[in-house]
């Protein structure tokens, strides 16, 4: 291949030479089109240089006029290639790293940083439309025995497991996260307490109904939850330690429940 | 000769031409404003080793990420040592990349496709 080129350079060297033909008609049209791809060649060794000179230029004068093209061609292609690979390293390194900054690396739910973030603008939101968020405080029933009885492998599949459950029971438009521990928070917006009540108990009859095992023994848990709604002018601190008393409260009456703020006394 | 000691920083990687034991070391991010500033001197240096040295030379690369600048000047790099190598001369690459990211040992193999010198890649931790 390159063989052939060399030999088309010398052939059309020499035919240009030729003085037999000084008054073909071709003959100009022969040395037009040489000079244009001469001229191709020095702009496309501009353009691969355009941020840097690393050519040796002494090395490629020695070179051939088609050896220079392949040449540039070739280091372009591979340039372009390897460079497109390192553009995609990045981005999935990126990838990695935003999911790090807000997700829970077991359970693959949001966490407690992002939850924060969420309950912030989920206020300033809840300001602005006049309707109030339900938030929910859930806490795996006696997730202790769990981790003592089967050891702590045994305790995070369970928590991976009754996160997939959550996410499958929540509505599309609601927020769940893994707020420590074994224990859950779940972001309803545009809510109020009846229907944030029937989602939340939707939600523990779905955990409750959720049969894990481990080895061959059946393996059940339960949940217990917390519900307070926003309300104006308050910050999401104190919505929130509602909802917390509200789960001590569903603890003392016996688990495995839903407690409103309105039950407390 | 002179040995060459270029201070790494975020966009610049770490670079050491060491003319007495013969290794040229890289180590870090290559995405550098004027690139040609930062690697026309390295290329001078490995031209001017391989001009007039007779010694082997080894490059120890601890390259992570290198925009399209630093992937050619890598390749003229890789290029200089493919030409030493055929004219008998002893040259070698050892690229190492950390096991956690496979990517890099992936890219290494991309400069590595060309060159018919000894080129390692090197897995460390």
């Amino acid at each position: 291949m390159r063989r052939d080129h060399t030999d088309l350079e010398t052939r059309i060297e020499a035919l240009l030479r030729d003085p037999a033909y000084q008054e073909h008609p071709m003959r100009e049209a022969l040395e037009s089109l040489w000079q244009y791809t001469m001229h191709q060649l020095t702009r496309l060794e501009r353009v691969s240089h355009v941020s840097d000179e690393f050519q040796a230029m002494a090395r490629q004068r020695e070179l051939g006029l088609m050896e220079r093209y392949d040449r540039q061609v070739n280091q372009m292609s591979r340039a372009a290639r390897i460079s497109d690979r390192y553009q995609r390293m990045l981005q999935d390194l990126n990838r990695t790293l935003r999911e790090a900054s807000y997700k829970d690396p077991l359970t693959g739910l949001f966490n407690r940083r992002l939850l924060m973030d969420r309950l912030k603008e989920e206020s300033l939101r809840a300001e602005r439309s006049g309707h109030g968020y339900v938030l929910g405080l859930l806490d795996l029933d006696y997730f202790k025995r769990i981790n003592d009885g089967y050891g702590h492998d045994a305790g995070d599949r369970v928590l991976v497991e009754i996160a997939g459950v959550m996410r499958a029971a929540i509505r599309e438009y609601d927020l769940c996260g893994r707020w420590g521990g074994e224990e859950f928070l779940l972001l309803l917006p545009e809510t109020g307490h009846a229907e944030g009540h029937e989602v939340l108990g939707r939600v523990l009859a779905a955990i409750r109904n959720h049969e894990m095992h481990y080895g061959d023994q059946p393996l059940v848990v339960s949940a217990s939850g917390g519900l307070a709604v926003y309300r104006s002018g308050e910050s999401y601190a104190e919505t929130l330690k509602r909802a917390d008393r509200a789960l001590y409260v569903a603890k003392r009456q016996g688990r495995d429940r839903i407690v409103g703020e309105d039950q407390l006394s | 000769m002179e040995d060459l000691n270029i201070p790494g920083g975020q966009s610049v990687p770490g670079i050491q031409a060491d003319v007495a034991r013969g290794i040229l070391a890289m180590q870090g991010d290559s995405y550098p404003e004027n690139p040609f500033e930062l690697f026309n001197p390295v290329i001078r240096w490995v031209e001017d080793y391989i001009d007039h040295e007779t010694r082997p030379l080894a490059l120890e690369l601890e390259l992570l990420y290198l925009n399209t600048s630093s992937i050619r000047a890598m390749m003229e790099i890789f290029d200089m040592l493919e030409a030493a190598h055929r004219q008998g001369r002893t040259v070698g690459v050892n690229w190492y990349y950390d096991r956690n990211n496979e990517r890099v040992a992936e890219l290494a193999e991309e400069f590595k496709e060309d060159c018919t010198f000894p080129f390692a890649i090197l897995a460390r931790r």
